[in-house]
């Protein structure tokens, strides 16, 4: 009975194949909608999130505009509940949201490696460490713009010698050029000799996030710059507030995509059961049950179904993994990656619509008026 | 007690005002065994009658027995196993699903049966060779001539080893010559085989190779009597259906 249902979809291989391809490209925007609210999700969730402190300049959004002396850091140390505060400048191509978006982040290369959580997939830390002007990029980064270890890479004012590349358990970090402190701090244009963008502030175990962070900025109130301290995805999420209501939006992207792949699948279903009625009545003449031919109808939507949203999901996930997409605004950074989590909702759901798509029609078959179908011509 | 039996079955169908009635309180015994063509006029119900010997259509009254069985107080579900295992129906125009080839059509009923794969081969193989059309087995039905699909669609009816086949002007839309070899073939699948075979048909030489002549004519039966083994045309007497309404004995010929 399966190989009738191959058989008829093969029959009406350009119906077939256009359904395919619609569901598989309605699931790859649907897949790549998910990524991006997933990378949201990990941006503002998470340990690293959770349990870090951004100290940044009050009033000020984007990274060129904070500017905080660099001994704040020591102000900050004193507090109860701080464990280590690494003093970052930030540099970036672009303050506005885009999706190539270059961020330097200038800090001590020993405070990087104990703090940050970063693997070298390429190059050695030493190198990055002892030269000036070396940098260790993001793999994200290095997808996007090509880069290995031993390139010279210039944007703007800047030109940095890639020591190494890296790899993260939080994907937005591998959005990140990550070069020393005294480097950025002396760019041309920065001019921010012992100033910094922000401190990043690490908590100890039992320390209050929220308490920490209101005694930092009160601290700091006698200093020549006001502060405001927030938790690391908090900060973020505040950076990225015009991206993160337009991602919140675009999730409506992604059920308008499933209800596509519904109304695509269900139309062509719905057709070829309704072409061949009476190939329904005659298999139930020859003692088909209605149940076992409603089973038919749906093996054929859940096929149609399946193979383009497996093949849609496959190909979004293989174009996040090569892609290294990121979006950005002021100094944050999104990164779209593809996940195990994403790969099975996207076949759960193709498997779903596949099922609700065949429903009508299968009903159809199944009740289908055996003697009415069969005195058609 | 007959194979099949219809005890007071009436059928009728309502076309927006009109009520027809094809069927009245129809009686009607087949024995195991027999091979009963059924004529008559256009319209007076014959496909009607096969459709409900075969559990597709219900009467509004009366009830149906197939060896034992009474099929129509069967829900649908049960009536498709029960047709599965009991009935085989030949069509017209044959029907083949276009999709599957000579071999799958014919496979298709067996596949409803609990069998095993080889037994399904035996049985597919031998419908095919009753047939004649072994060699065709991997054909697709575009590839078939009119009388070798409507020989597909006989194979497909016997491939379960039905009680009953039903056979709805089978010779309808063929030639005359390859409307005789069908005819052949059903006779042979009667006598070789035991098959009980109930035939619509408007052809007098397709019903004459019938062991059993029968005529619906407004609703009544009438069976050919007379010595059937002469050929000559006989007497038509109301026999089998409404008993006791003896209307006429009709000249036929
Ligand atoms: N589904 C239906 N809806 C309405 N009327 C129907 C339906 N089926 C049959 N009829 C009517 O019932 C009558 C008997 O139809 P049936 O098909 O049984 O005739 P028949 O004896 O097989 O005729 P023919 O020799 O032309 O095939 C006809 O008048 C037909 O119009
Ligand atoms: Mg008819």
């Amino acid at each position: 009975m399966f190989t009738y249902v191959l058989k008829t979809l093969w029959r009406h291989r350009t119906r077939t194949l256009l359904t395919v391809t619609g569901a598989a490209v309605a699931m790859f925007v649907f897949c790549f909608v998910g990524s991006v609210q997933e990378g949201l999700q990990r941006l503002t969730t998470g340990s690293d999130a959770d349990r870090s402190l951004i100290v940044f300049q009050e009033n000020r959004f984007c990274p060129t505009t904070s500017r905080l002396p660099e001994d704040y850091s020591r102000k900050i140390k004193e507090i109860p509940g701080v464990r280590d505060v690494m003093p970052i400048q930030v540099w970036t191509n672009n303050c506005r949201a885009s999706l190539d978006i270059v961020v330097f982040n200038g800090a001590d290369p020993q405070q990087i490696k104990s703090t940050r959580p970063l693997t070298l997939t390429a190059g050695d830390w030493h190198a990055f460490s002892t030269q000036r002007d070396a940098a260790i990029v993001g793999r994200n980064v290095a997808q996007r713009r090509g880069l290995k270890t031993g390139d010279q890479f210039s944007i703007g004012d800047i030109s940095v010698k890639v020591a190494g590349v890296f790899q993260s358990t939080v994907p937005s970090e591998e959005n990140l050029i990550y070069t020393s402190l005294a480097f950025l701090q002396y760019t041309r244009g920065l001019d921010a000799a012992g100033l910094v963008t922000q401190h990043e502030v690490l908590l100890t175990d039992d320390a209050d996030p929220d308490r920490v962070a209101s005694e930092i900025d009160a601290k700091l109130r006698a200093g020549s710059v006001a502060t405001k301290t927030r938790r690391k995805g908090a900060f973020q999420a505040s950076t990225l507030s015009d991206l993160v209501d337009l991602i919140g939006f675009a999730h409506w992207l992604g059920y308008a995509c499933v209800g596509l792949v519904l109304s695509l699948v269900a139309t062509t279903t719905v057709m070829s059961v309704q072409d061949r009625i009476k190939e329904y009545a005659v298999l139930q003449t020859i003692g088909v049950r209605p149940l076992r031919a409603m089973r038919l109808v749906l093996t054929e939507s859940t096929i149609l179904c399946l193979v383009g949203g497996i093949a849609g999901t496959a190909l979004a996930m293989a174009a996040l993994a090569i892609g290294g997409f990121a979006i950005g605004a002021e100094g944050a950074t999104i990164a779209f990656r593809p996940s195990i989590g994403l790969a099975l909702t996207g076949a759960l759901v193709s498997l779903a619509v596949g099922i609700a798509a065949g429903l009508a029609p299968a009903i159809q078959a199944g009740t289908v008026p055996i003697v009415n179908a069969l005195r058609q011509a | 007690m007959a194979l099949v039996e219809l005890r007071g079955v009436s059928k009728s169908f309502r076309k927006g005002d009109e009520t027809i009635t094809p069927l009245d309180d129809i009686d009607l015994d087949i024995d195991a065994g027999d091979f009963v063509s059924l004529m008559g006029p256009s319209g007076t119900g014959k496909s009607t009658l096969l459709n409900l010997v075969s559990g597709i259509d219900r009467p509004d009254s009366g009830t149906i027995t197939v060896d034992g069985t009474e099929v129509t107080k069967l829900s649908r579900s049960k009536l498709a196993d029960w047709r599965a295992a009991n009935l085989g129906y030949i069509f017209q125009t044959h029907n083949l699903i276009p999709v599957l080839t000579a071999y799958e059509n014919v496979e298709l009923p067996t596949l409803l049966l609990n069998l095993s794969s080889t037994q399904r081969r035996q049985r597919v193989e031998l419908a095919l060779e009753a047939v004649g059309l072994s060699d065709r087995a991997d054909h697709y039905p575009r590839q078939l001539s009119g009388g070798q699909e409507q020989r597909v669609g006989i194979a497909r009816a016997i491939v379960a080893h039905p009680k009953v086949v039903v056979a709805d002007e089978p010779t309808g839309s063929l030639d005359t010559e390859t409307s005789e070899q069908v005819q052949v073939l059903l006779q042979r699948l009667n006598k070789e085989l035991d098959i009980t075979l109930l035939m619509v048909t408007h052809d007098r030489d397709a019903a004459s190779i019938a062991s059993r002549q029968l005529m619906l004519d407004r609703g009544k039966f009438l069976e050919r009597g007379g010595d059937k083994e002469s050929g000559s045309l006989g007497e038509w007497e109301v026999g089998v259906g409404n008993a006791g309404d003896s209307v006429a004995i009709k000249k036929f010929g």
